[in-house]
């Protein structure tokens, strides 16, 4: 929908996009690409650019500037720059975490665990299944979550064994922004795993909001990427803070430690170092105003017939409001709220695009009729008050509007 | 007018929306996601929906993807395997039609604010003394008013037809106008849910339990053999089943799940002159019939009408004016005027004899 201003329109138009306002409450599917950003990336996008790994001017060039938006990225999450791979997005950032490590265990051990939550993102879940799908010595198991989707630490206990080969558990939810304690998760798997085992934590959701050296700091490996916090899709890091012995998904080449194969996208890096350097300048401010807008959105919301505020007694990200309408359809919702110019999300979808059943919800019990009416809105550093309160007008009217006509 | 068109990829569909928006009305795209599981074939892969989401760009109209999944499996894919279970062969399409497409896409189009819901059906929707009548498609190889025959004035009112007066050739020359890239794709035959390169057979047997039979001659007694699978076979058909003592083909006549037997004849013995209906499934488009009335009653997607009385006493049934191949329990036979054969007057599903 975002790309309408690129499709060649032929025909009578149908309410041009010049005239109709929007409202972009989907932060975090995607953040809104940062002036600062852009400017930092266009040296790299046209003309010379210089592959990283040679030895001339312009090659030094290309690898001084992805060596200083290591510096960058290494200060954000609080580790040595030598800890940070670069990578093509979160999910790839994911995948390495768990098939990196996966893959160096099994080839060590008889037999290897992978530990992940209910409602990590389907980066985690679908490498993890596969690592348990395609080797017989490789077990797959869950994390329970209560009923705000927090993970339950005795179910944790439980699938700790000692032949664990990596535990992963998100800084926070993609769909529902609902915070996991991970410090908790650090210390039940050391003292259950003597020696211990990898940590990892997908921190793309958290990224824009938490400040990183602290919330993440008993993790050993953490997974960010761009596109949530202002910088360009397609780059992403992931982070070792800890030593964390794991094999290469995309061999060849010996870029990144030998742990990501490829010319090293100058642009890319560059993008990312200077999403998270805003983000970080920038975090304070940012998050005071956006927890009011969130606190207002809720009240608000609040009164609106049939609606449940998800998790709302659980820690949660500013940006995100979870909610889920009684007898409503999230296709419907969407569908007028885009009409209106609000751009939200049913939070779960499939490659068709379509709105999916959520794995996140249904892990936390969530009747499955209630889970067909799921609407998050996200919001940004750009997020304004007065967008807020067009928000609020046009979401209660279109859910007026649908309870008048079932 | 603001019209919601169902895009499947298609295209019929294709070229329904791009005239649509070619008569100045406000046109919105919108494809059904319908079947979760493998599919490589029929109108819910990835590969469709991205075909009409393509087409949609390509005309410059907004295009959105409804999840019916759910419901589909509820209304359509669970009753087509009960059926089987129960030895009866229901048309999934036209459940399709009847229970998402024309009732859960028209509710949702009325509740979004649409004056009309368009598709790429090749019928017509015709409208006289301010009621809406179904007659059969222009191009008569591509007639599907059969699948769409238990629409009745509630929906026909609230239906666009775009191509229904048109051949296929010239859909596809509408397609290349409109330089649609789906102008030269090939029509899709098969039921979507189901994986061509397996069959329904497959489907089936991973979805039901399947109970062996012996098959036995009608006329003689003889017992021809055994199936494994009795919720497998359909009344009138000939595939693999043996011939009689005689050398000639036998032809499925009844299957009596209860009694573990499949019944075979001749042809000429199988031949039926009537047809059982089932009366709650009796739907009638505009007009109620009466016992007696004559129509033409076409009994399979892409088989011919056929004359034939309607009875209403001691129940419903169908007298047909010729004899014809058994039809299966679960079958669909839509009724067209006598008088004017290309308009549809109603629907039944085909009871057990």
């Amino acid at each position: 929908m975002a790309s309408s201003k690129s499709v060649d329109k032929k025909g009578p138009a149908v309410g041009s996009d010049a005239v109709r306002p929007r409202y972009y409450f989907d932060h975090a599917a995607s953040a809104p690409r940062r002036d600062e950003v852009a400017e930092a990336m266009a040296p790299w996008q046209h003309g010379v650019v210089g592959n990283p790994s040679g030895s001339h001017r312009a090659a030094r060039e290309a690898r001084r500037a992805i060596e200083e938006a290591r510096d960058e990225v290494a200060s954000f999450v609080g580790v040595q720059p030598g800890g940070v791979i670069f990578t093509g997005g979160g999910t790839e950032s994911c995948d390495l975490a768990i098939v990196g490590v996966t893959n160096h265990h099994r080839r060590h051990h008889e037999s290897s665990s992978i530990v992940v939550s209910r409602v990590e993102h389907h980066a985690v879940l679908d490498a993890a299944r596969m690592m348990a799908r395609d080797f017989a010595s490789v077990r797959l198991r869950y994390v329970e979550v209560d009923s705000d989707g927090v993970v339950d630490l005795e179910s944790l206990h439980e699938a700790l064994t000692p032949d664990t080969a990596i535990v992963s558990v998100m800084t926070a939810n993609n769909e529902t922004g609902v915070r996991q304690p991970l410090d908790a998760v650090s210390s039940i798997t050391n003292a259950a795993i003597p020696g211990g085992t990898v940590l990892h934590t997908d921190a793309v959701a958290a990224a824009p909001w938490l400040h990183l050296p602290t919330v993440t700091a008993t993790m050993d490996m953490i997974s960010i990427c761009a596109h949530k916090i202002g910088g360009p899709v397609s780059s992403g890091a992931l982070i070792l803070r800890n030593p964390v012995e794991l094999d290469a998904v995309v061999p060849g080449g010996g870029q990144e430690r030998g742990l990501r194969g490829g010319t090293v996208d100058a642009a890319a890096a560059v993008g990312l170092a200077a999403a998270v350097r805003a983000t970080r300048q920038e975090l304070t401010e940012v998050c005071d105003r956006v927890i009011d807008f969130q606190n207002k959105l809720c009240s608000a919301l609040v009164f609106l017939p049939g609606v449940e505020i998800t998790a709302l007694g659980a820690s949660r990200l500013p940006g995100t409001v979870h909610v889920t309408f009684k007898d409503l359809a999230s296709d419907e919702l969407l569908f007028l709220l885009d009409q209106e110019g609000v751009f939200a999300s049913a939070a779960a979808s499939c490659s068709s695009g379509a709105a999916e059943p959520s794995h996140v919800l249904a892990a936390m019990g969530v009747d499955p009729e209630r889970a067909r009416g799921s609407l998050r809105v996200s919001m940004g550093a750009e997020t304004t008050e007065a967008e807020v309160d067009a928000l609020i007008a046009i979401l209660s009217s279109v859910v007026y509007r649908l309870r008048a006509e079932a | 007018m603001k019209v919601l068109v169902a895009m499947s990829g298609g295209v019929d569909s294709s070229v329904a929306a791009g005239l649509l928006m070619e008569d100045g009305h406000e046109v919105v795209g919108a494809t059904l996601k319908l079947w979760g599981g493998a599919s490589d074939s029929g109108c819910c892969s990835v590969a469709d929906v991205d075909d009409a989401r393509r087409v949609a760009q390509m005309l410059g109209i907004d295009h959105h993807i409804f999840n019916y999944t759910e419901e589909f499996e509820r209304h359509v894919v669970a009753p087509f395997v009960a059926g089987h279970a129960a030895g009866r062969t229901p048309n999934p399409c036209i459940e399709c039609n009847r229970h998402i497409k024309f009732a859960l896409l028209f509710e949702r189009a009325k509740r979004l604010g649409f004056d009309a819901v368009a598709t790429g059906h090749h019928a017509q929707v015709v409208s006289r003394d301010d009621t809406h009548l179904l007659a059969r498609g222009a191009d008569d190889q591509k007639d599907q008013s059969y699948v769409l025959g238990y629409l009745t004035e509630a929906e026909l009112s609230l239906l666009l037809l775009p191509i229904g007066a048109m051949t296929k050739d010239e859909v596809r020359g509408h397609a290349e106008r409109l330089g649609l890239r789906t102008w030269n794709k090939p029509d899709s035959q098969d039921v979507c849910f189901i994986e061509a390169s397996k069959g329904r057979e497959v489907f089936l047997r991973q979805r039901l339990t399947v109970t062996p039979a012996t098959i036995v001659d009608r006329s003689t007694g003889d017992v021809l053999g055994t199936v494994d699978a009795a919720q497998l076979v359909t009344v009138g058909q000939r595939r693999g089943v043996v011939p009689g003592r005689d050398g000639e083909k036998r032809y499925v006549a009844k299957v009596d799940l209860a009694a573990s037997r499949v019944e075979v004849g001749r042809l000429d013995e199988v031949m039926v002159s009537a047809l059982a209906l089932d009366a709650s499934s009796i739907t009638f488009s505009h007009q109620r019939l009466e016992g007696g009335t004559e129509v033409f009653a076409q009994w399979s997607a892409h088989g011919r009408p056929q004359r034939a009385t309607l009875q209403s006493s001691p129940s419903w049934s169908l007298t047909l004016g010729a004899p014809a191949r058994p039809v299966a329990p679960g079958q669909t036979v839509v009724f067209y005027r006598v008088d004017e054969p290309a308009i549809v007057q109603g629907a039944a599903i085909v009871a057990s004899a």
